[in-house]
């Protein structure tokens, strides 16, 4: 297996390595190869959004980067969302409360978007909203409750500082 | 709202589940990432198929050389048509055009003899990974004889097209000729104030769920039987179908549906890769795994048809007469269901207006494109745009407005149920009432004074308007789409609820809306119901996912079943309670007397049931066990004296309106606002009603303005990822306002009607006819869908 190379990452505050194909995606390494499958995959061409992780503190699409280039980085994944307590994080309630989703297959990406928006910007209106889950395709909610659940979520974030 | 209670009304009405909005079951796994779809599936030992696909739209296949391919030590198994021939017979078709008096052919695992379009599959190849199986296709060496194609559907219809299929039967490539013909269309003309003709192209475009589809075949070589993880919306159907191909018996296949991320049509049975998979699976003893590809997904498309038109009506707005013969392109014979749907387009002429003569034909048509695959609306779809446009062209000129000659045509509230030209018995409604309301929504009346207003700056924007009827939840005789369903309720002696259904949720929620029915029968709590869907060895017999059928079917079976338990629960409880039955209420778990404090916990009647079956319970037989099947009322298969057949039990409806503003020089079409008016009977759960109509209507604003699935003139596919077959995004589209009629369905135990398709059409209907108003002032008419710049500057300068 002289063809392989050696990686280090952090998902979800653990610590993992393996030796990979330095050709393999870095959502194959995060589904495959480390086994979280919550990431999932839509299209491979960085045009739906299914594959979102946080690398480094940025949200990107897994698909369009090779898990070489991701040695040593920080990973959070759709399971790394929720508090360690077992609850869920307040946009993960909100998607529920909101039917949010339906197939809940876009949701890595629904769910990284949304988190950073009110991140960056505690009180988004709808515009801004829409904008920020553009790079994500849902076949099933047409978006609305996407909307809807995002604009909740911020609204209790808020009232809870 | 008014919805029919399934209990007493001793119950508050705070406690009730029906009617509510309740969250859907276990939303919090799919938050977390723990719910499991099909990719996400490790069993022991699992190689990886992937498939050659022809790269002619058609060609005769003179050999295919699979030896370098053999060769590679990372070849596990490979396969041309000849020697999967071996091991599997054709796949039956899902809706057989043979059935209606249509044409038939073999459609195999993998193409032999020939191949009818560009992706069909010409080989296939088993490796460790899938990235080897992919990278082993090119040592596949295939000479093929290249032929003359044809890609439209008229052209294939001309004497001295390319003829797809040599096989007996075939003197041309007319699948089926279909007509709907009531009263006389000639003479209705001849005593008309007014003819008008015109054309309506209403273009190909799919489904797309983000998750495509995905098989795990597996095997068994001691038990001699399959179990077959399939991500479908069917797998009791997909068995029979299976059964018959792979020449075993349907005990032999269990099929175990996981989560499905989206069907919407694609993912019911006849795909030649369901069969491939468990052909492999069967030569290596291995689970064989087989993941769909967007550009493969993107193959399957559905609706292609030709409107050719002609109607008759009178200088009040009265349509007397509809001629509509149209064509449906359906691309090459599949075993799939994507060609009824043409067969659906035409039954649904005229939608929900009464027009005394129609003169309707469709003509399905196979041409070198790809099959066409179930799709969301499944045919009824496109009458409901063809008919918007009729309206609005008889509105324009009459003079009379387009909101009036909607009233003046459509079927009166006090003539339901009203059995149309087609032969459908459309249930109930208030199509008069829906359109009030759905006007409001966007202040129509408002409209026209802001519509002069821009006009004056140079800006156009438009009003359009769509009515939607949505036949649900069919059966098709003579095929395994069936109308009913069957639900199992079981409560064990901890009084736990398990719910067991044959309808499948492709992601909607049924099994939510279905539980809150089992909750509210037998007083328990919701969160303490599990349900359980997809698996064939433990699910009663059901047909799965399709025409909005899940409430109406299953919801109503479990209702029953659960009815059931409740009479058992019921004779012991007044039995232990040493009061009358009449007296007893259901609820939070609790049975009670009425008007006193005497209450028993419904475990412990469970418990008692269970434990006590010669004693307290002898009364009643044991287990608290219950299988129930609900047939809708209304559906007839027993021609009319006109030979029409009635297929559907409910009708919803919707009114769906739309304002757009369109850019006269770049042609950009932006919906501005959208709402609609939605009637589906009772609903049990709200919420997921109106999720399916948000996620509909969108499908719908794409329809319209930018799906397309474009093919180049070498019958390849141009739009072949999503980069090129382009799905509405956030941030182009408006809310989607939903506002709600409830008109309960007379023909339903629980007064509801189907949903889930409805939208897609009538959101496309509204938009094409804002897109019309718009461009109104220039002279210019679009005649197709999508309004995607392409067009509407097509549109634009034709008129100029
Ligand atoms: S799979 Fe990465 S964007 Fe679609
Ligand atoms: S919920 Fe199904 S794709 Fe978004």
């Amino acid at each position: 297996m002289s063809d392989t190379i050696h990686i280090e990452l952090t998902i979800n505050g653990a610590a993992k390595s393996a030796d990979i194909d330095p050709r393999l995606l870095l959502v194959e390494a995060i589904r495959d190869t480390f086994g979280y499958k919550g990431t999932h995959i839509g299209c491979l061409t960085g045009d739906c959004g299914a594959c979102t992780i946080e690398l480094n503190g940025e949200i990107e699409k897994s698909c369009l980067v090779l898990a070489a280039s991701a040695d040593g980085g920080e990973i959070r994944t759709i399971e790394g969302i929720a508090p360690d307590d077992g609850g869920l994080h307040p946009v993960q309630q909100a998607f529920w409360d909101e039917y949010g989703f339906q197939c809940g297959y876009c949701l890595p990406g629904m769910l990284f978007a949304a988190l950073d928006l009110i991140e960056s910007n505690p009180t988004p209106d709808e515009a801004q909203i829409r904008h920020a889950i553009s790079g994500n395709y849902c076949r099933c909610t047409g978006y609305n409750n996407i909307v809807t659940s995002i604009q909740t979520a911020a609204q209790r974030m808020a009232a809870a500082k | 709202m008014s919805v029919a209670s399934p209990y007493p009304k001793a119950v508050p009405e705070a406690n009730r589940y029906i009617g509510q909005r309740s969250r859907k079951l276990k939303g919090d796994q799919f938050l977390t990432g723990k719910t499991e779809y099909v990719n996400d599936l490790e069993l022991l030992g699992t190689v990886h198929m992937s498939v050659l696909r022809s790269p002619h739209p058609h060609a005769r296949i003179r050999n295919v050389d699979l030896s370098r391919v053999r060769q590679d030590p990372r070849c596990i198994s490979a396969l041309d048509g000849e020697e999967a021939k071996q091991h599997a017979d054709p796949i039956p078709h899902f809706i057989s055009a043979a059935v209606f008096g249509g044409k038939y052919n073999d459609v195999r695992v993998i193409a032999t003899g020939k191949v009818t379009y560009r992706g069909q599959i010409v080989a296939a190849v088993v490796a460790p990974s899938r990235g080897d199986a992919d990278a082993l296709l090119d040592l596949i060496d295939v000479d093929y004889e290249v032929l003359p194609f044809v890609l439209d559907g008229d052209e294939a219809l001309e004497p001295g097209a390319p003829l797809l299929y040599d096989t007996e039967g075939w003197e041309d490539n007319v699948v089926i000729r279909i007509p709907f013909v009531e009263g006389d269309f000639d003479a209705a003309a001849a005593g008309a104030d007014h003819t008008l003709e015109d054309t309506f192209y209403h273009h190909r475009y799919s489904t797309q769920p983000i998750e495509t589809r995905g098989y795990i075949a597996s095997w068994d070589p001691r038990a001699e039987a399959y179990t077959l993880h399939f991500a479908t919306q069917n797998p009791h159907p997909l068995r029979w179908v299976l059964s018959a191909a792979l020449r075993v018996s349907e005990a032999q296949i269990r099929i175990i549906a996981p989560t499905i991320g989206g069907g919407f049509g694609l993912k019911m049975p006849g795909h030649p890769e369901e069969g491939l998979t468990c052909v492999f699976s069967r030569i290596l003893g291995k689970p064989v795994k087989w993941i769909e590809e967007r550009d493969e997904a993107l193959l399957l498309g559905a609706r292609e048809h030709f409107h050719r038109f002609k109607v008759a009506f009178n200088a009040d707005g009265k349509i007397v007469g509809l001629r509509n013969h149209f064509t449906a392109n359906v691309g090459s014979i599949s075993a799939c269901p994507g060609w009824g749907m043409a067969f659906l387009a035409g039954l649904s002429f005229p939608t929900g207006y009464k027009i005394p003569a129609t003169d309707v034909v469709v003509t399905a048509v196979t041409t070198n494109k790809a099959p066409w695959q179930a799709a969301r609306g499944y045919g009824k779809e496109g009458p409901q745009i063809v008919m918007e446009r009729i309206i609005d062209l008889v509105a324009e000129a009459t003079g009379i407005d387009p909101a009036e000659v909607r009233r003046r045509n459509f079927i009166n509230k006090d003539e339901f149920p009203y059995k149309t030209n087609s032969g459908l018995n459309i249930d109930s409604g208030d199509y008069h009432q829906a359109l009030e309301t759905a006007l409001k929504l966007l202040d129509y009346d408002g409209f026209k004074a802001k519509q002069a207003a821009a006009l004056a700056e140079g800006r156009h924007i438009g009003f359009g308007i769509a009515f939607e009827l949505t036949p649900e939840s069919a059966d098709i005789p003579g095929t395994i789409v069936g109308g009913y369903d069957t639900s199992t309720v079981k409560m064990d002696p901890s009084g736990k609820v398990t719910l067991l259904t044959g309808v499948t949720t492709p992601g909607s929620g049924n099994d939510g809306g279905i539980a809150q029915i089992v909750a509210d029968t037998l007083g328990v709590d919701l969160d303490g119901i599990t349900v359980i869907q997809g698996d064939t060895d433990i699910c009663p017999y059901g047909f799965g996912n399709y025409s909005g059928r899940s409430m109406v079917s299953g919801g109503n079976a479990a209702l029953l079943a659960a009815r059931d338990i409740r009479v058992k629960l019921s004779k012991v409880a007044a039995f232990m309670l040493e009061a009358a039955e009449d007296d007893l209420v259901f609820d939070q778990g609790k049975i009670s007397v009425a008007g006193t404090d005497k209450a028993v916990a419904i475990k412990d009647v469970a418990n008692v049931i269970y434990t006590l079956a010669f004693a307290t319970a002898h009364m009643v037989e044991p287990p608290l066990e219950a299988t129930r099947v609900y047939k809708p009322d209304n559906i007839v298969h027993f021609p009319d004296e006109k030979g029409r057949i009635q297929p559907y039990p409910t009708y919803s409806n919707a009114v769906h309106v739309a304002i757009v503003e369109v850019d006269t020089e770049t042609g950009k079409v932006d919906l501005q606002r959208f709402g609609v008016l939605h009637d589906c009977g009772n609903m049990i759960n709200p919420m997921f009603v109106e999720g399916q109509m948000h996620g509909a209507a969108v499908m719908g604003f794409g329809a319209a303005l930018s799906e397309e699935c474009k093919y180049n003139a070498d019958g390849s596919l141009a739009a072949d990822r999503f980069k090129t077959y382009m799905m509405q995004r956030a941030n182009e589209i408006p809310m989607v306002e939903v506002e709600h009629q409830v008109t309960p369905s007379p023909f339903t135990l629980l007064g509801v009607k189907g949903a889930g398709e409805a939208g897609v059409g009538g959101a496309a209907g509204a938009i094409i006819n804002a897109v019309n108003d718009a461009i109104r002032p220039t002279g210019a008419r679009l005649r197709r869908t999508p309004a995607s710049p392409i067009h509407v500057l097509a549109a634009l300068k034709e008129a100029q």
